[in-house]
């Protein structure tokens, strides 16, 4: 539907467009990219930000949710902290500027702030999904990033970490990644905020796997208790690309967490594995979709939510398979530990299939604790609230142990788990 | 899994050129001008001889939908349809409203004959292994004749049709009328509510167990008709009603609309059975013509441990836009849906099922099996959610599609809310419902593959089947007899 008739901003969309208007002579960009600047904008300002009428917006009314938006502050960013993994190469991103002193032999790494300077950026940032919010917002202000290239056939002995790190404020980064064919590498994105100022953050990961490419992609989410985190990953993967994306939220107010991919390659093969940890007042949505464009591609998908308090979860996903993409495998669950009658959750597990000979799945549940389970603990002397910890800790801990093959790993996401449950449980 | 040559072959047979009710009968028609405007719904309201409140609601109804927009997120797509183009009513000459059967026009008799509904009430008491169905017989916007109505009246139970009801028991249905889907609810409903012709209207007193099963057939004959019927259905405390409707429409090149609205309304420990088994034309193989089917039927559990159970076999109609729903409203109420959903040649089916849990301990259960051939689309949508106060609500779904060719779409949109940390949700779309277990035990017993798939298939098919009154789970397997081997969630 045409809807470009002006509409009344909000604070929020208002300190937006301001954001882009003050930072306007200094936002870096050739012509290209800064006429695309103008258009996003725009689009934005004229559409407004998406409401429960967008149906991939049903659950996150961002026009209602997003009351305000702290003011850019280049001052805002942090120092980078220790790398979760001990050994990791870490790159990272500090008010716009990349730093680059640390990267691994087989990386090409430059700062995405010259390729929007250059103009190369410019049809990364025209790229966007339908009803792409975030691609509006992270494309109108971006300021810098990592633009990354694998060798093909590289591999790496330890982890490459890529950290945001700020106190308040915002920051829009962008990060392209290329895997060569037959690479193999474990990267660590990583989003941490140092104060319980509020900060805004947008951030858009367009990864590319060639082929027979292996790839263990994590996403820690560690913002501030005010904060507002709208992330997306895109990913492509071709012939028998095998991508592990893992995504822990740990932190937020307001996070929206999107993925979407193709299966572009036969035998390409995905595993996404999330983990939300939601308590207070915060509102956390992962959204996903994936095409399987090929035959004989497969995906597995396992979402855990864990929920206190007075905090919303949403789940959407989305399966497509094209039509001719015979063999696809795809299995799909979103499981739920709703803590607290205050709290509550939606999924939207989705199936839209056009080949006949599949194997498509999907499963959901909502449910508090087990209560034989939590009988079970109490009837051999453990005391109440940690046996609830243990059972909350054992729903989610189990698909972290999938990520056996480094221990180093399993140990520093298993540490970002129970440092949160510790403080909300 | 790829279908088994058995279903195809099944699927086959109940193509859209196999449509067996696709005849036409020449009738001597009173029809209203073609067009929509207060005067057709003044004239609607006369033919009737409606008591002037209704006219009244009739008229808000259709200011209302003056406003609303045509609903776009169902994943369903047709041409524009022109409201205007449509006649509003049409009833057979010689009628002037339900008579006895010795009055009815011979010619409308012989449709129900060929259609093979039973209305004459000597033939059924005559006919041995028959059981006892009252029906309630709607001819394109009128109904034709109510059998058993006597009897009926001697257990309590007011069944006749709406128009009928309105002058003789205004106050049941001024009472209930609209109250579970309001005038507003939606673009078809509310069109609905301005324009609805005929239906059936049921009231069964308290402690009343109905003593033999409800019926209404429709029947879309006239060119250029929609068919808006709107159905009533209360069960009082205590009270037991099961419900059947049927529909089929002759072959045409243009496309008709039918627009219903059912409630369900039912009262402390009152339990509804409704069954439906749809099929209307369905469109030729290349796509011409067909039912557009647009309906919103709701149940209301308003009563403490009351239960409503919808059961659908859909085969029929160019497109189905349906969601059968329960609102669970009293404590301990308990809502249930069943559907089997087949689309073959250019159908369109967007159907599914809403459980709304507000009371405290309501259950739910929804089984849909959605099968899509030819170039069809088939999708299941579903809402299940839980109200903050809704403690204890449980329910289980489960999906499965199976697609027969490459060129068809099965799709699955569940929308899955809880507010209330006591509510146990689990929703299922598995990959294959044969278990390998069960294939092993067969095939271990020389039972070949194929064979062993079928018998699975078919036991698990039974599970919304055997939710249908007898009468009608003969038909139903026949309009379908397929095995479903679940190959997509």
């Amino acid at each position: 539907m045409n809807m470009q008739q002006a509409i009344k901003m909000t604070a929020a969309e208002t300190a937006l467009v301001d954001a882009y208007g003050a930072q306007i002579g200094d936002l870096p960009g050739d012509g290209a990219v800064l006429s695309l600047r103008d258009t996003l904008v725009h689009e934005l300002r004229t559409a407004g930000l998406p409401t429960r009428r967008i149906e991939s917006w049903h659950y996150t009314d961002l026009r209602t949710l997003l009351r305000d938006v702290p003011a850019a502050d280049p001052s805002a960013f942090a120092d980078r902290v220790e790398a979760i993994v001990p050994g990791s190469s870490v790159l990272s991103v500090r008010n716009g500027q990349a730093d680059l002193k640390s990267v691994p032999e087989g990386i090409k790494a430059r700062s995405y702030t010259d390729s929007l300077v250059d103009g190369s950026a410019a049809a990364g940032l025209a790229i966007l999904g339908a009803d792409d919010a975030i691609g509006r917002i992270n494309g109108g202000l971006v300021r810098g990033g990592l633009e990354i290239a694998i060798a093909e056939g590289a591999e790496f002995a330890a982890p490459i970490e890529i950290q945001v790190v700020q106190s308040h404020g915002q920051a829009h980064t962008r990060f392209p990644v290329s895997f060569g064919a037959g690479s193999k590498a474990t990267v660590i994105e990583r989003h941490v905020s140092t104060s319980a100022e509020a900060s805004f953050v947008s951030t858009v990961s367009d990864v590319t796997l060639g082929e027979g490419a292996d790839v263990i992609w994590i996403v820690v989410q560690q913002q501030g208790p005010a904060d507002t985190h709208l992330g997306q990953i895109r990913f492509d993967l071709a012939k028998d690309a095998k991508l592990h994306i893992f995504v822990i939220n740990a932190g937020g107010k307001l996070v929206r967490q999107e993925l979407h991919g193709r299966a572009s390659g036969e035998g390409a093969d995905l595993t996404l594995r999330g983990i939300n940890l939601l308590g207070g007042e915060s509102h956390t949505d992962v959204t996903f979709t994936l095409t399987h464009a090929v035959p004989h591609t497969t995906s597995s998908e396992i979402i855990r939510n864990v929920i206190f308090d007075r905090a919303r979860g949403v789940f959407q996903g989305k399966i497509l398979v094209a039509k001719d993409a015979q063999k696809t495998d795809a299995k799909m669950a979103c499981n739920t530990l709703l803590l607290s009658d205050e709290a509550d959750m939606s999924a939207k597990p989705e199936l839209e299939i056009f080949a006949d000979d599949v194997q498509c799945g999907h499963g959901a549940t909502v449910a508090d604790i087990d209560h034989t389970q939590l009988f079970y603990m109490l009837a051999r002397g453990i005391p109440e609230k940690k046996a609830r910890a243990m059972l909350v800790n054992a729903f989610v801990a189990e698909i972290v142990e999938e990520l056996e093959d480094d221990e180093a790993l399993v140990e520093a996401l298993e540490g970002v788990i129970s440092a949160w449950l510790e403080k909300h449980a | 899994m790829p279908a088994v040559q058995e279903t195809i072959d099944q699927v086959r047979q109940i193509d859209v050129d196999q449509y067996k009710y696709g005849f036409e009968t020449k009738i001597e028609m009173d029809k209203a001008p073609k067009g929509l405007n207060e005067d057709i719904i003044r004239l609607i309201s006369s033919k009737k001889n409606e008591p002037e409140w209704m006219l009244e609601w009739r008229l808000q109804a259709y200011r209302r939908w003056l406003t609303m927009e045509e609903p776009s997120w169902a994943r369903v797509r047709y041409p524009k349809i022109d409201f205007n183009d449509i006649h509003y009513y049409a009833a057979p000459k010689s009628m002037s409203g339900p008579k006895s059967l010795d009055e009815v026009d011979p010619e409308l008799l012989k449709v129900y004959e060929k259609l093979g509904i039973p209305l004459r009430e000597q033939e059924i008491l005559a006919g041995v292994e028959k059981s006892k169905i009252a029906v309630d017989a709607v001819f394109d916007s009128v109904s034709v004749v109510t059998t058993f109505k006597e009897e009926l009246k001697k257990a309590g139970v007011i069944f006749m049709s709406i128009s009928e009801a309105m002058r003789e028991h205004p106050d049941l249905v001024r009472k209930y009328l609209g109250t579970v889907v309001p005038q507003s609810d939606n673009f078809y409903a509310t069109l609905n509510s301005a324009v609805f012709t005929d239906g059936s209207f049921v009231y069964v007193p308290k402690g009343v167990r109905c003593p033999m099963e409800l019926s209404t057939y429709f029947r879309i004959n006239e060119k250029n008709t929609g068919q808006f019927e709107r159905t009533l259905i209360i069960a009082d405390e205590g009270a037991y009603v099961s419900y059947l409707e049927g529909c089929t429409a002759p072959q045409r090149d243009e496309n008709q609309l039918h627009a219903a609205v059912v409630e369900l309304i039912a009262l402390d420990d009152a339990e509804i059975k409704y069954s439906t088994v749809q099929n209307w034309y369905p469109g030729d193989k290349h796509g011409k013509g067909g039912v557009y089917n647009f309906v919103t039927k709701r149940g209301d559990c308003r009563g403490k441990n009351s239960k409503i159970s919808w059961t659908q076999v859909e085969t029929g109609s160019a497109i189905t836009w349906k969601y059968p729903s329960c609102i669970l409203r009293g404590d301990g109420s308990r809502g249930e849906f069943y559907s089997i959903a087949v689309s073959n040649g250019h159908q369109q089916v967007d159907s599914g099922t809403k459980m709304i849990h507000l009371g405290k301990n309501t259950s739910s259960r929804i089984i849909s099996k959605g099968i899509a051939a030819g170039v069809s689309d088939n999708t299941y949508r579903g809402q299940v959610s839980a109200h903050r106060k809704a403690e204890n609500a449980r329910n289980f779904t489960q999906c499965d599609s199976l697609l027969i060719g490459d060129k068809c779409g099965a799709h699955t949109v569940p929308y899955i809310e809880a507010k209330n940390s006591t509510a146990q949700f689990e929703h299922e779309a598995t990959t294959s419902k044969i278990s390998e277990d069960q294939l092993f035990y067969c095939l271990q017993r020389g039972i070949p593959e194929e064979a062993a798939i079928a018998l699975i298939v078919n036991g698990f098919v039974k599970e919304v089947i055997q939710e249908l009154p007898m009468e009608f789970a003969v038909e139903a397997q026949k309009l379908i007899g397929i095995s479903l081997e679940g190959s997509v969630g």
